[in-house]
């Protein structure tokens, strides 16, 4: 599904009386996402990525603008009516319910309008379906044995995930023991009939109630029309949707345990199976990994960009780890102050940022800016000329900008003289960190690969021109040179 | 470090420690002793003859008291009455009052209370103010409110005019159920307002994105209550319950309060004792001391019960 949008906008009223300012959150923002993709709301805290979210979910009204889903205006619609599936920050999972109950909750409240089927025949021809090929479930049975021994549950849990069926006909379908059995096939066929019977007994009872009993289950008038009913999922049904969910994130081990037994990357991934089961329009992620530690958060976020393209559910994902956006997003939106600075592929924004926020905030270590100047076709910073610019912008302060990674050492037609104060060898990379009069804050980090052997003092260096930006000094937009 | 610093800990501790060993520990064994004494008279020791009479008093060890008091023995052995005021399956007795008190106060109240700091905490406006209001009963005196009740549901009083009705409620002569029903809309009402306090306290603690989240999921108020509301206040309503429990067992104040008598018709039936009124008339109006203590431990041995049947329903119920 795509979304829309549209000069969004949310307002936080202040006291005139107490002489509180009103807060802008999100400041007119336009965003438009394609369909299966996933994109990251980028920005540092405070910059309303969260409420932009939370305006999509519904559960924030907008002041201003409009989201649309498809070309479904959603912007005042109930949260519940819009089809999504939220990731709290904090998961949100009920601590009081097992790990079943959590994500079948959802569930539990949904209702659908379809026509009116038979349950008892439904449940029988999908058995007979499965029947028809003992050797199958004889298969899928002996796959869980261990030690010579085969465990009813683990045999269920295979049986469950292999046809994705409900524990109940999981279980039915064990008791057979095809797999134990010396002809398998007599005995399915045995069984078969008797759910044929089963078949033919809802069929004699609907034709008493005037009712017909359609192929595909459908329960139908005698004239053919179908039943339109608005019913509750069966247990069943919640069941078998439980245990795919849970399949899909890789929980079904720890259905039957509290929340609070968990660690909290299977906490985080029990509400992903939350959000997801009931087979959401777009999926809605708020900071999904900011309690993780940084290998989980690694692992989880590769797990949920398989999960998010196994789907293909339009996501949002809001974080503040440029890192964690970086790596998943096929788009990303840097915001700041509740204004939109950028957007576009996570690639072509570090590539090519458009201010000097978004230079500052994509990259680690952060880019080293400068305080330099425009003069007569060249860029100074002090007294040395770092490179030729287009001779028809004007003279004027600027912001100089290296990424860490764009120096070289160039001991001899290097073009920046830089006082390095300390070496840090971090394995693959050596980092350099340098000083000079000229640098905005903090330190220059400097990255160049652990095979030179650079000495503490004066080094010079030239400047890969790709990662080199200029931005205006007032403005602070970039400026191309 | 620890063990040379210890005895500065009873120091601070001594005070109350006692305190309470006078005052609590010392009185609650010794109605424990005192509940199997024959013939128990305060004033004296152990087998002490009275005066120059013949009458020996304290004279040792006995299970009667607690037969006298549950109605099994006679108390004077010569008449052969028994004594049906404390325990009795054919008509009002203190032990049943305090049953009927507690098992309809409680429950009624426990819920009323939840229902009421549900409503007060799912609104935005006012909550402040209902908020006070709720809690004002638990700032006014017991007595002085029953008093005031007990004017209210006079032959002439609000309650009477208002309703246009001439029915004695709670006065001399009145029918043991008005009286009672009268007895259970004070208790419920007297009981709100700390319970309210409680749940209130323990639903601003919920996490607010549970909410949020049920939202989402299209859950409906009901369900939001009965699935995430109450299971997620249980520790809290578990705690209510069990002192809840413990303080209707303890009915009295309400009683004098309202009725400030022990019989509904005339002085013959005591049909409005509770288990605590019943051990105050023993000690004060009789000073049948031993009699008091063992209906202090029958009550005891009541209450320990029920609070180990909450506790271990709980151990299912609650959710911490």
């Amino acid at each position: 599904m795509k979304i829309k949008i549209v000069g969004l906008t949310k307002k936080f009223p202040g006291d005139p009386k107490k002489g509180i300012k009103d807060t802008v959150a999100v400041d007119s923002l336009n965003l438009d996402i394609n369909d299966g993709e996933l994109v990251g709301l980028l920005g540092p805290s405070g910059c309303g990525k969260s409420t932009t979210l939370y305006m999509v979910s519904g559960l924030k009204d907008p002041t201003d603008g409009q989201i649309y889903f498809d070309d479904e205006d959603v912007t005042f619609l109930a949260p519940e009516k819009r089809g999504i599936g939220l990731v709290f920050q904090n998961y949100a999972l009920y601590p009081h319910m097992t790990v079943y109950k959590n994500i079948s909750f959802p569930l539990t409240s949904l209702k659908l309008k379809e026509n009116k089927k038979s349950f008892k025949a439904e449940r029988a021809r999908r058995l007979i379906e499965i029947l028809s090929n003992p050797e199958e479930i004889a298969d899928v049975i002996t796959a869980v044995e261990k030690d010579n021994k085969i465990k009813k549950n683990d045999a269920v849990f295979a049986l469950c995930s292999h046809y994705h069926i409900s524990k109940l006909l999981a279980e039915q379908i064990y008791s057979y023991k095809l797999h134990i059995s010396s002809d398998p096939k007599k005995d399915a066929t045995k069984y078969v009939s008797a759910a044929l019977i089963d078949v033919e007994e809802e069929k004699r009872e609907l034709v008493q109630q005037h009712l017909i009993l359609a192929d595909n289950n459908d329960i139908l008038k005698e004239d053919g029309t179908p039943i339109e009913v608005t019913r509750k999922l069966t247990k069943d049904e919640i069941d078998a949707l439980v245990r795919d969910a849970a399949r899909l994130v890789q929980i079904e081990q720890y259905l039957d345990r509290k929340p609070a037994e968990l660690s909290g990357g299977q906490q985080q991934r029990v509400a992903i199976a939350r959000a997801l089961v009931k087979k959401p329009r777009v999926l809605l992620l708020d900071e999904p990994l900011s309690n993780l530690d940084a290998r989980l958060r690694i692992q989880t976020r590769e797990e949920i960009r398989k999960i998010q393209q196994k789907t293909n559910i339009t996501t949002i994902f809001v974080t503040h780890d440029q890192e964690e956006a970086m790596s998943i997003c096929d788009k990303i939106l840097v915001m700041k102050d509740g204004k939109a600075m950028q957007e576009g592929n996570p690639q072509e924004v570090y590539r090519n940022p458009s201010n000097l926020f978004v230079a500052k905030f994509l990259g680690t270590p952060p880019i080293n800016v400068f305080n330099g100047y425009i003069k007569d076709g060249g860029l100074y910073i002090g007294n040395e000329r770092i490179s030729d610019v287009n001779s028809s912008l004007d003279d004027k302060n600027v912001y100089v900008a290296i990424r860490p990674e764009g120096f070289i050492i160039d001991n001899k037609n290097g073009v920046f003289s830089l006082d390095c104060k300390e070496i840090v060898t971090m394995g693959r990379d050596l980092s350099l960190i340098c000083s000079s009069p000229f640098l905005v804050s903090g330190k220059i980090k400097i990255i160049i690969d652990s095979d030179l052997k650079p000495e503490i003092g004066k080094i010079k260096f030239s400047i890969r021109p790709t990662k080199l930006y200029v931005f205006d000094g007032e403005t602070e937009e970039r400026i191309t040179i | 470090m620890e063990k040379r610093n210890n005895w500065k800990a009873w120091l601070y501790l001594a005070p109350v420690l006692i305190l309470m060993a006078v005052f609590t520990f010392y009185p609650l064994i010794n109605t424990f002793v005192v509940s199997f004494i024959k013939d128990y008279n305060s004033s004296y020791g152990f087998n002490a003859q009275i005066g120059t009479s013949n009458r020996y008093v304290n004279t040792g060890f006995t299970f009667n008291n607690y037969g006298v008091v549950l109605g099994i023995t006679p108390r004077n052995p010569s008449t052969g009455i028994l004594d049906k005021t404390f325990l009795s399956f054919t008509g009002p007795s203190a032990l049943g009052n305090t049953f009927l008190i507690t098992f309809v106060t409680v429950p009624i109240s426990v819920i009323i209370a939840l229902v009421i700091s549900i409503a007060i905490n799912s609104i935005k406006v006012l909550k402040k103010f209902f908020q006070t209001v709720f809690f004002m009963p638990y700032v006014t005196n017991v007595i002085a409110v029953g008093m005031v009740f007990s004017i209210i549901f006079s032959r002439t009083g609000v309650f009477n005019t208002l309703f246009k009705l001439d029915v004695n409620w709670v006065n001399e002569g009145a029918t043991y159920w008005r009286s009672m029903l009268i007895l259970f809309v004070y208790i419920i009402w007297n009981a709100l307002p700390y319970k309210i306090l409680i749940f209130l306290s323990g639903l601003q603690n919920i996490d607010k994105q549970y909410y949020d989240a049920a939202k989402i999921d299209s859950a409906s108020p009901v369900k939001v209550a009965t699935k995430i509301t109450i299971p997620l206040l249980s520790p809290q309503i578990l705690y209510i319950t069990i002192t809840s429990f413990i303080s209707a067992f303890k009915e009295y104040n309400s009683i004098i309060g309202l009725f400030n008598r022990n019989y509904t018709h005339d002085g013959n039936l005591p049909d409005l004792y509770t288990v605590v009124y019943y051990i105050y008339d023993k000690l004060n109006a009789s000073s049948q001391t031993e009699y008091a203590s063992a209906a202090a431990v029958v009550l005891f041995v009541i209450i320990l019960f029920m609070t180990l049947i909450q506790m271990k329903i709980s151990k299912k119920r609650v959710h911490y």
